[in-house]
């Protein structure tokens, strides 16, 4: 019984890192690669990590994996903002497909502040 | 003087685990609860009361995050797999109620975990959040979603 | 079929052709934040074959590299962009 509940939680996690990977192949641009691929992965190995607290069952071993993955779900999406934040300063295309950039002239180049829409208007 | 309370509860939960004697994770939940709810009927205190609405937020929020967690992969899976061609991303000015900084962080964070959304910056005034997301249909729906779902949650529980 | 059977021939094998793939893109990204996306993305990759590793072998203690491995992947991403947005600056 124990082996089936492992055995799910690990493939359903090892399908989501297997969408990540394909999605990054495929996607067209950086910012949607980037949608794709970050949070799925982080589920996936939360869930690997997950089943592998299942399978020993010790005391130590669920608290240091529950300790693993709050650090992952804290972590990871603020590499995801520095990342896309950087790759719009350097100038990476939004792909062709886009239909709105609000971002658009809003960074001042020399000081990399970012103004809101109510400070351009003044 | 939440806080307080929170301290109290802790330390009941320790007392059932060490008077028990047996120190697994379901018994630490039980002790949990089991000292939230004397503490519910001992308190008679109308400003102590609102620790005791806050926990129940609490787990409603994490029970909605993981069903938007779960619905929003799905989502993006359908896109990866079938096809991207009928995308329409972009990025959209998103205004904040949140003020504080662990509200703007939570908010961020949570928005950038759900798949098809990411928060790029945060304008240096705090009054606009930048997401960028996979799939637009309608931008006042979209921004509405946003302040409805996470934003109105987050600042029940803060505030 | 056991546990041991599926995790070492049928999910292993997944995650590491998952890593291929994401090592391809790594080759030929267009530009450098794919590049270190695509390290992001092995890191993440590495911790779930690390874990399936200390499920196959009995091992607990290799749960313990996981953390360290995840913290390093963090750390790479933060001075990764804190220098490439210096290096925009000076341009």
């Amino acid at each position: 019984m124990i082996d089936i509940i492992i055995g799910f939680l690990a493939t359903i996690g090892v399908m989501f890192i297997f969408l990540a990977a394909v999605g990054f192949i495929r996607m067209p641009d950086t910012y949607l690669r980037m949608c794709v691929t970050t949070k799925a992965s982080t589920l996936g190995s939360g869930l690997i990590l997950l089943s592998a607290a299942v399978f020993f069952g010790e005391n130590g071993v669920i608290s240091r994996v529950i300790a693993i993955i709050l650090f992952l779900f804290l972590t990871v999406p603020v590499g995801a903002h520095l990342i896309a934040r950087v790759s719009y300063f350097i100038g990476v295309q939004l792909w062709k497909g886009t239909i709105m950039d609000e971002l658009k002239g809003k960074y001042d180049k020399q000081s990399h502040e970012l103004h809101s829409e109510r400070e351009l208007k003044k | 003087m939440k806080s307080s309370i929170f301290l109290n509860n802790v330390l009941l939960m320790l007392m059932w685990v060490i008077l028990t004697g047996d120190s697994t994770f379901a018994n630490f939940t039980f002790g949990f609860l089991l000292s939230f709810v004397i503490l519910r009927i001992i308190t008679v205190n109308r400003e102590d009361t609102k620790y005791f609405r806050l926990v129940p937020r609490v787990i409603a929020f994490i029970l909605f995050f993981i069903y938007e967690l779960v619905l929003a992969n799905l989502q993006a899976a359908y896109f990866v797999i079938v096809s991207h061609k009928n995308l329409k991303p972009g990025i959209v000015g998103v205004p904040l109620d949140a003020k504080s900084d662990i509200e703007i962080t939570f908010l961020t964070n949570l928005v950038s975990l759900t798949p098809g959304t990411l928060s790029i910056d945060v304008s240096n005034d705090r009054k606009v959040l930048y997401v960028y997301s996979m799939h637009i249909k309608d931008r006042d729906q979209f921004v509405k979603n946003i302040k409805n779902g996470f934003e109105k949650r987050i600042l029940n529980i803060t505030r | 079929m056991t546990l041991n059977f599926y995790l070492t021939y049928i999910l292993l094998p997944i995650l590491i052709i998952s890593v291929i793939l994401i090592f391809i893109r790594f080759l030929k990204g267009p530009s450098i934040a794919d590049r270190v996306i695509a390290i992001d993305l092995m890191v993440t990759c590495s911790i779930g074959i690390i874990a399936f590793v200390s499920i196959i072998s009995h091992q607990p203690t290799f749960l313990d590299i996981t953390m360290i491995i995840a913290l390093i992947g963090f750390l790479s991403i933060v001075a990764f962009s804190y220098y490439l947005e210096k290096r925009n600056k000076n341009d």
